[in-house]
């Protein structure tokens, strides 16, 4: 058998995660010193609740996940002879890989004969996300482990994401996010857009005023690098804010007709704490990243 | 050449770059940009190489392995600051390639040297190249390669001297935060006047001993954070934990996994264990959260925790050395503003200078030509924000000859609100960059909510004087007895619906919930408008609301 695995960076849902078999494993956030993993703390996530915390001024900050912790999601699996495909978050964004990688060398020693194998979707959020279910769909049509990997990571570049924040500071507390609208402190009205590059890291690329004025340029972005946006899964994500994703929708339905595959996605609250409240995006399959 | 260094030599050396250090250290201090610009590279790396002279007894001492180990052990315990711990674990690995040998001749000193390349590297949990790690790693390197049985040991430090130097002139292309602030990097310029020093003690060259020099404590001026100031920096927090076997496996400690902790909490982390002592630095926003995490394996021999904004505050308040050129960029930018709230706006949107003045207070060119010279950019940006001063900027311009000043001409605050706030420097060229902001200009309406100061009879109304009114360029909307009623009848007649933004600018006499309570009636009737209040502060003029 084959255990698939994700993480929760990856905006992945347990609904989400039910309808292809991921085990999430819980990346935490920690508010006032109180740690808190997701999906294991809770069972909903309440996505107002958490963003307006944020609306209020608080920061909160993420961590990586131990060696212990991520052998005991892995171990049980390799005990009943089962191999892992572990679809995860960008290794470029996170020091926490360097617990998995020595987790899973210590039990590659301990079970010489299972199989462990690892796909970085170079991405976070919904651009992981539309990856990984991808990659589950192949696994539900029977595809074998080595077939999803083959397929799988020629895709990774083939789906991409842009989105805009609304407020500077959370990203500016992270340092996570290269070439931020140059010197700006605040944002007032301009909302800068990021996308995620081939390194797996994020980049600003520019600026619009308004919401309205960003929402069209993520929609241009869907146009020109678009490559058969309508045939494949097109996510939107949003941190509380569904005014925008309902904006973005209907741009995306104007630029490629009714008969969309679109699902609304909540950033999960790890992710969020670094993009902040009222930050949306979207993910498609594209020419490139 | 049969020629050798034992501990005495060694010794000397070790002091002789330390002094040499200290006599440098306040230009170290000033080229300190990465990764915190809080000047104080120089003083760390002294008091790193002084904690270690410390150790040494000069002519007396016995093999050189013995005295490197017990230089490194000093500097282990006195490493502060980034390069200073770098330093610190550079020693160690000199130490480590040097053990048990009593005389190293050239080829043995310069493997042991490259050990410390080594030793450096593991400590950084992120190397960043154009820093100390890389003038010490390619110059040891180069006079690595130049060693042959002929080279003496004055060769070799020529070789390394000139190595560092070169490379250190390279760090700007490597780090662009050098580049841009127009400096090469402290850590690697502390390095050099190590080398320098040590370098020294082999032309028979004096330099002053570092034991004249008391460790140089800075008084700290407090008052420059004060119960207004932002937590811009984090601390810079630097702990020497001594494991503990009631608490932890001391020998299996698991560093990898403090690493990454530390990594999550913060940056510019540095951990190394020695034996049972393990060394942290690292910038965070809470290093209680870094303490209390130690302290679950050991405890503290010491701790350090400084507050890098305000050493960045008193750093960039001294008025620094003539020889340090302001930070260069491409293009600077200097806008016109009154009211406090407004500076800050300005300041916080990218502007270098904010000029002090607007409506009835016109600066004088001279006041712009002092703006132009505070600022080291190829082409200056400059937004008037009132029709009155554009020829005073054109007259600055047109005496200033060290940089090229492109004047927006913008009439109003929310034009050049408007202009400032989509300033991309990373266009093409400044051609690109005017046309853009002129047509972000050409798009803006600035309603302005202020008090009549006379009776009149202006666009069919009847202006009271003492009322409020509500206006855009020469045509007046609204007069009103009530302020509120003024701005909100104003954002109605400028069809504040149709904006994609809608900027509420409050002066100095309207208090500060008024304008939320006004903007929060605005959200509920126009949803597609995004409404943002700010507390402007200004003179003479209740409301500037700005349209786009």
């Amino acid at each position: 058998m084959l255990k698939l695995f994700t993480d929760s960076d990856t905006d992945i849902t347990p609904e989400i995660a039910g309808r292809y078999g991921y085990g999430i494993i819980s990346m935490p956030y920690s508010i006032d010193g109180k740690e808190v993993f997701p999906y294991e703390d809770f069972e909903v996530f309440d996505a107002h609740a958490f963003y307006d915390v944020l609306r209020g001024g608080v920061l909160p900050k993420t961590a990586g996940i131990s060696v212990e912790k991520y052998i005991s999601y892995f171990e049980p699996e390799f005990a009943a002879g089962n191999d892992i495909m572990y679809i995860h978050f960008s290794r470029a964004m996170s020091g926490t890989f360097e617990a998995m990688d020595k987790a899973v060398s210590d039990l590659r020693q301990k079970y010489p004969d299972r199989k462990f194998y690892e796909i970085d979707t170079k991405g976070i959020s919904i651009l992981s996300l539309n990856i990984l279910m991808a990659a589950g769909e192949l696994y539900k049509a029977g595809k074998t482990a080595e077939e999803v990997m083959t397929r799988v990571e020629t895709e990774v570049n083939k789906y991409t994401v842009y989105f805009f924040a609304d407020d500077l500071k959370f990203f500016k507390a992270s340092g996570r996010v290269s070439a931020l609208a140059g010197t700006m402190g605040t944002l007032l009205g301009v909302r800068p857009i990021i996308y995620v590059g081939e390194d797996g890291k994020m980049t600003s690329i520019g600026k619009e005023k308004g919401r309205a004025k960003a929402v069209d340029r993520l929609i241009t972005y869907a146009r020109e690098l678009g490559d058969d946006v309508a045939g494949h899964k097109i996510l939107i994500a949003h941190a509380d804010n569904m005014f925008l994703a309902d904006m973005l929708r209907e741009g995306l339905v104007k630029e490629f007709g009714e008969n969309l595959d679109i699902e609304i996605i909540d950033v999960n609250p790890t992710i969020g704490s670094h993009c902040g409240p009222d930050a949306a995006g979207i993910s498609f399959h594209s020419i490139h990243r | 050449m049969n020629e050798v260094i034992d501990g005495g030599l060694f010794s000397n050396m070790i002091n002789a770059g330390a002094a040499n250090l200290h006599a440098n250290r306040e230009l170290v201090n000033d080229l300190n940009v990465f990764p915190i610009p809080d000047g104080d590279t120089g003083d760390n790396m002294y008091m790193t190489m002084d904690s270690g002279a410390g150790e040494l007894s000069g002519s007396d001492e016995p093999g050189i392995g013995e005295a490197a180990s017990r230089a490194a052990h000093g500097m282990l315990l006195g490493a502060r600051g980034n390069s200073g711990v770098i330093l610190s674990r550079i020693f160690a690995g000199i130490a480590e390639g040097l053990e048990g040998v009593n005389t190293a001749d050239v080829a043995t000193l310069s493997k042991a040297f490259k050990k410390g390349v080594e030793e450096a590297y593991k400590a950084v949990s992120v190397p960043v190249e154009g820093t100390i790690l890389t003038v010490y790693r390619e110059a040891t390197e180069y006079a690595d390669r130049q060693v042959s049985p002929e080279t003496t040991l004055l060769d070799y430090f020529d070789n390394l001297v000139d190595e560092l130097r070169r490379s250190l002139d390279r760090t700007p292309e490597l780090l662009d935060v050098l580049k841009e602030a127009g400096v090469v990097d402290s850590g690697g310029a502390g390095f050099v006047y190590i080398a320098e020093g040590m370098r020294k003690v082999l032309t028979g060259e004096t330099v002053e001993s570092s034991s004249s020099h008391a460790a140089s404590v800075k008084k700290t001026d407090l008052s420059l954070f004060t119960e207004n100031s932002e937590l811009e920096f984090g601390y810079c927090t630097e702990v020497l934990l001594r494991l503990q076997c009631s608490k932890t496996d001391v020998d299996a400690f698991d560093m990898p996994a403090l690493e990454t902790w530390l990594n999550d909490e913060g940056d510019s982390v540095v951990a190394f264990k020695d034996g049972s002592i393990i060394k942290i630095h690292v910038h965070t926003r809470t290093p209680g959260h870094v303490l209390d995490y130690c302290q679950q394996y050991g405890e503290f021999l010491t701790v350090k925790i400084e507050n890098m904004t305000l050493q960045h505050n008193e750093h960039i308040s001294k008025d620094s050395a003539e020889w340090v050129k302001k930070p260069h960029k491409k293009y600077g930018i200097v806008a016109v503003a009154a009211g406090d709230g407004i500076k800050e706006m300005f300041s916080s949107l990218g502007c270098d200078e904010v000029v002090d003045g607007g409506q009835s207070m016109n600066p004088s060119a001279e006041d712009f030509v002092r703006a132009f010279k505070n600022i080291n950019a190829d082409t200056i940006f400059v937004f008037p924000n009132n029709g009155n001063i554009i020829l005073t900027v054109n007259q600055a311009a047109s005496i200033y000859k060290d940089a090229e000043i492109r004047v927006i001409p913008c009439k109003t605050i929310g034009e050049g609100y408007a202009a400032v706030s989509m300033f991309d420097e990373n266009a093409q060229d400044a051609d690109f960059i005017e046309n853009e902001l002129k047509e972000i200009v050409s798009g803006v309406v600035t309603g302005i909510v202020s008090r009549a100061s006379r009776d009149a009879r202006r666009d069919g109304l009847n202006v009271v004087s003492g009322d409020y009114i509500g206006f855009s360029g020469d045509t007046v909307y609204i007069d009103s007895p009530d302020r509120l009623t003024a701005a909100a009848e104003l954002c109605d007649r400028l069809d504040a619906g149709s904006c994609d933004v809608v900027l509420i600018i409050s002066g100095k006499d309207v208090p500060g919930e008024e304008a939320e309570r006004m903007s929060a009636t605005l959200r509920q009737k126009y949803k597609r408008t995004e409404f943002i209040v700010i507390d402007g502060r200004q003179p003479i003029y209740d409301y500037i609301i700005v349209f786009e």
